[in-house]
């Protein structure tokens, strides 16, 4: 518990320095956040658009389409704001950072995290928890659903993050040559998850249940949340299994980033 | 070929092999261009449901083409450059341009250079693979008509517009501390007012006839559609002379800010 305390306050004195390095530029700062805010904004906008000209999309309306993006955007802007580093890490391998930060008597994992933070991502993070917050007022959700939200926020945070961490381990072997798969996964399960897994033609549907579990990060926490787990013809216990699922997807990413690192040879000289 | 012109040619060259050197790469950027394709299919297939119909003139058929010639034609137009865009303001804010700028050739025109080179690699190969696969996957069919002969041009405008777009906002280097803001921008509007993200024709009127003046229509809209067989007599006419007129501005913008942008770096001391 002492070590793990440490490594905390090692994160946060990174991370502290990172931000007062960064606000020594204020205007660039402001001129980063306000345009991340309103980049991402322009993400939700589009589904907005499509609804108004087709109608709900195969029942769910638009607060609950903004529920699902709400849910996904916040774990997965959180991710990417704290845990930079390993989003990052084919860039930390190829130009040999890497033997850097394994010189440092702290946790490499602390350190990855922590490198390049980029205090203006919170915009992004802020953006997200704004449309989650519309759907979950407009669609008048009480306090069992709000919890059943959090959770599955929380279960997509460290779903995400084993996933960032599977890519990096991949680097160690690839050098690099994966990140696009990495973001396939990342930026494009969120992409996928924005919308109903229903939807979804069957196969497909499929494999992001059972192959790569990302129904279980948003979908079914928000079938929950909406009290339609049964009507979606699922057992009403599956959502249970949501933390459950993530907190296993993280756990082999933290194995697979420890394997990779033990054949991890530098340049070799 | 006068020797300016073949040095860009050059550029071109290099940018290919550059391109061609990491085949892995590819391989594992095909599938993800063939995941978003299927993401947006499968949407829009949802959105239209099982009964047949139209909306804003399009059949959900025509909409699937216009995502699997989306997704063919995306990298070779060069929408996800903004890497490059970042690492250009990167070597100017380190100082690093100064040995760019040094050469007998413009930065900008190198910059397009490259994007040619880059776009001639994806054509070759991620476009024939990704399309070919997604007309199977949905049985769809190709539009033929004599006008599929405009596309060339269009893609060549269309890949201009979208390099020198990005040249621009990353070129506010030179007056900005953190020029990353500016080229995230144009990469997200390219997205949403490009029409990467929903075809325009989809959009309320308001915001349709906003994305139709903006240059990005002209780096994956016009070609995209025109692939799709969706542009046709005067909307056609109009699109392409869209396209010429936002490559000839963009590339008197790229010239004037290389120009002011080289004295604001002697200024900075050197």
């Amino acid at each position: 518990m002492g070590t793990w305390l440490e490594e905390l306050g090692v994160y946060r004195r990174l991370i502290g320095a990172a931000v007062r390095g960064q606000m020594q530029y204020r205007t660039s700062f402001w001129i980063g956040a306000f345009t991340d805010t309103f980049t991402l904004l322009s993400e939700f906008l589009p589904i907005y658009f499509l609804v108004l000209k087709f109608g709900k999309l195969q029942g769910w309306s638009i607060l609950e389409l903004a529920l699902l993006y709400g849910m996904v955007r916040t774990s997965w802007n959180l991710v990417e704001t704290f845990c930079n580093g390993f989003e990052a890490f084919a860039q930390i391998l190829v130009r040999g950072e890497l033997d850097r930060l394994l010189l440092r008597p702290r946790s490499l994992l602390t350190q990855i995290a922590a490198n390049n933070f980029q205090l203006r991502r919170l915009g992004g993070v802020l953006q997200s928890l704004f449309v989650l917050l519309i759907g979950i007022v407009g669609l008048q959700l009480g306090a069992l659903s709000v919890a059943w939200i959090t959770l599955g926020v929380l279960g997509g945070t460290t779903f995400f993050v084993g996933i960032l961490m599977l890519g990096a381990a991949s680097q160690f072997i690839t050098l690099g040559q994966t990140s696009e798969l990495q973001n396939m996964l990342t930026y494009g399960g969120s992409t996928t998850l924005t919308y109903p897994v229903s939807i979804y033609q069957n196969w497909f549907r499929r494999v992001v249940t059972y192959l790569i579990p990302l129904a279980f990060v948003n979908y079914f926490p928000a079938l929950a949340a909406l009290g339609r787990v049964e009507e979606a013809g699922f057992p009403t216990w599956l959502p249970a299994l949501s933390p459950l699922v993530c907190a296993t997807v993280m756990l082999l990413g933290q194995l697979a980033f420890t394997a990779g690192l033990r054949r991890y040879e530098s340049t070799g000289s | 070929m006068s020797p300016p012109l073949r040095a860009y040619a050059r550029y071109a060259r290099c940018a290919f092999q550059r391109r061609a050197a990491y085949r892995l790469a590819n391989v594992t950027g095909v599938l993800v261009n063939f995941f978003f394709f299927l993401i947006h299919a499968q949407v829009f297939l949802a959105f239209f449901g099982d009964g047949g119909r139209t909306v804003a003139g399009w059949s959900a058929h025509d909409t699937v083409l216009y995502f699997a010639t989306s997704e063919a034609l995306m990298m070779a137009l060069g929408v996800m450059t903004a890497a490059v865009g970042i690492e250009l303001s990167r070597r100017v804010l380190e100082g690093d341009v100064v040995v760019d700028l040094a050469r007998p050739v413009r930065l900008w025109a190198r910059h397009l250079g490259e994007a040619y080179g880059d776009a001639v690699y994806f054509l070759l190969a991620r476009t024939v693979v990704l399309y070919g696969g997604a007309c199977l996957t949905f049985s769809l069919v190709p539009p033929l008509a004599p006008r599929l002969l405009l596309l060339p041009l269009s893609l060549v405008l269309g890949t201009a517009i979208g390099a020198l777009s990005i040249y621009v906002a990353a070129a506010s280097a030179y007056w900005l501390e953190n020029p990353r803001g500016p080229v995230r921008v144009v990469f997200f509007a390219t997205f949403i007012c490009g029409g990467v993200v929903v075809p325009l024709d989809f959009y309320p009127d308001g915001f349709r006839s906003v994305c139709e003046l903006l240059p990005f229509r002209g780096a994956v809209y016009t070609p995209v559609a025109l692939a799709t067989g969706k542009l046709e007599g005067a909307a056609l006419l109009n699109a392409l002379a869209h396209q010429l007129g936002w490559t000839l501005a963009l590339m008197l913008a790229a010239h004037t800010i290389e120009l002011r942008g080289v004295r604001r770096l002697a200024a900075l001391g050197g």
